[in-house]
């Protein structure tokens, strides 16, 4: 009787109280709208993209990167500009990994925002650009 | 006799089989079974990847946009245009001839650095090249007045590949404007050079590529 009780209950129990304080679950797939992180690193630069951030590894991974730019001598509304990584000289593929011990906050960026605007334009004016 | 030689032939059979432990036979299980879930937690995983949601612009985000790297190229005009101008109503050591030259010259360089600016807006958007330069000209024709002071309802963070070509403009925008200042201030006995173009070219074209 116990035996039964401690398979078909505790350990189920167990194991959600496991997976419920390491999984967001905003964070699962095939759920919400895009999700778009803003990671600030201890250097002071912010990158923004989607995350994949698994609790068993040391690094955390970025898609679909972005980050901000001085625009301080451009005739820009905002001081800074956002950029697209992947154009540098090493142009780099379109993933990042960073060590999880580098990483000041982590962020969820509003699409509304205007990073959030500027990454769906971006991707507007990708689209158009491609057909 | 026939059943027999049946029993004879199940029991070497038996014999022949090979024989694996029930242990070995759990292991082995659990082991298919755990690369199986782990191909579907990767196959999900990549799914997933696939099909994350994007958010794109519609077109009233995207006419904010452009009006707004559009303003941003213009206002590099015209603080350009303006340096320029103050520049060349100073009481300057070069003749008058020779400072009107060099003014005009880098107002006509500044006008065609900012009209392909607007081009490169144009194909930006996936504009054809005829296309493109309508867009262009009709822009300069929006902006062939005056900029409106009054601020913009609100500020833009502009598109990467906007954010590009209106950097681009701005920095080569100050460069000519550099340059013709340096000419028009420069003492009398030194004659003007050539070109005040970035790139060296008698008729300068700089087009601020929007893959930058």
């Amino acid at each position: 009787m116990i035996r039964t009780l401690a398979a078909f209950l505790l350990a189920p129990l167990l194991l959600g109280v496991f997976f419920g304080a390491v999984v967001d679950p905003q964070a699962l797939p095939f759920v919400g709208s895009e999700r778009i992180s803003a990671v600030f690193l201890l250097d002071g630069q912010a990158y923004f993209g989607h995350l994949d951030d698994s609790p068993f590894s040391g690094t955390i991974v970025l898609r679909d990167v972005y980050y901000l730019n001085d625009a301080s001598k451009v005739t820009t509304d905002y001081p800074v500009g956002l950029v697209k990584r992947g154009n540098e000289l090493h142009q780099p593929v379109d993933v990042m990994y960073i060590r999880r011990d580098k990483v000041v906050a982590i962020e969820r960026v509003t699409l509304t925002s205007p990073v959030g605007q500027a990454i769906a334009s971006q991707r507007s004016l990708d689209r158009a650009a491609a057909r | 006799m026939s059943v027999r030689s049946e029993r004879d032939v199940a029991r070497r059979a038996r014999d022949v089989a090979i024989r694996i432990p029930r242990r070995t036979a759990t292991v082995l299980t659990i082991l298919l079974v755990a690369i199986a879930v782990l191909v579907v937690i990767f196959g999900l995983a990549a799914i997933a990847a696939a099909n994350a949601p994007r958010s794109l612009a519609g077109s009233a985000e995207m006419r904010i946009q452009q009006t707004a790297a559009e303003k941003d190229i213009e206002r590099a005009y015209e603080q350009a245009a303006d340096q320029v101008a103050k520049v060349r109503a100073l009481n300057l050591a070069i003749t008058t001839p020779q400072a009107d030259q060099i003014a005009n010259k880098a107002q006509s360089e500044l006008k065609t650095l900012r009209h392909n600016a607007f081009v490169a807006l144009g194909q930006a958007q996936g504009l054809a090249a005829a296309d493109a330069e309508q867009h262009a000209v009709a822009a300069e024709g929006r902006f062939g007045t005056a900029l409106p002071k009054e601020p913009a309802p609100s500020p833009v963070l502009l598109a990467p590949r906007y954010y590009a070509i209106v950097s681009r403009m701005s920095e080569l925008a100050t460069q000519l404007a550099d340059q013709a200042t340096t000419q028009l201030t420069a003492p009398a006995s030194q004659p003007p050079q050539p070109s005040p173009s970035p790139s060296g070219s008698p008729r300068p074209s700089p087009s601020p590529s929007p893959t930058r």
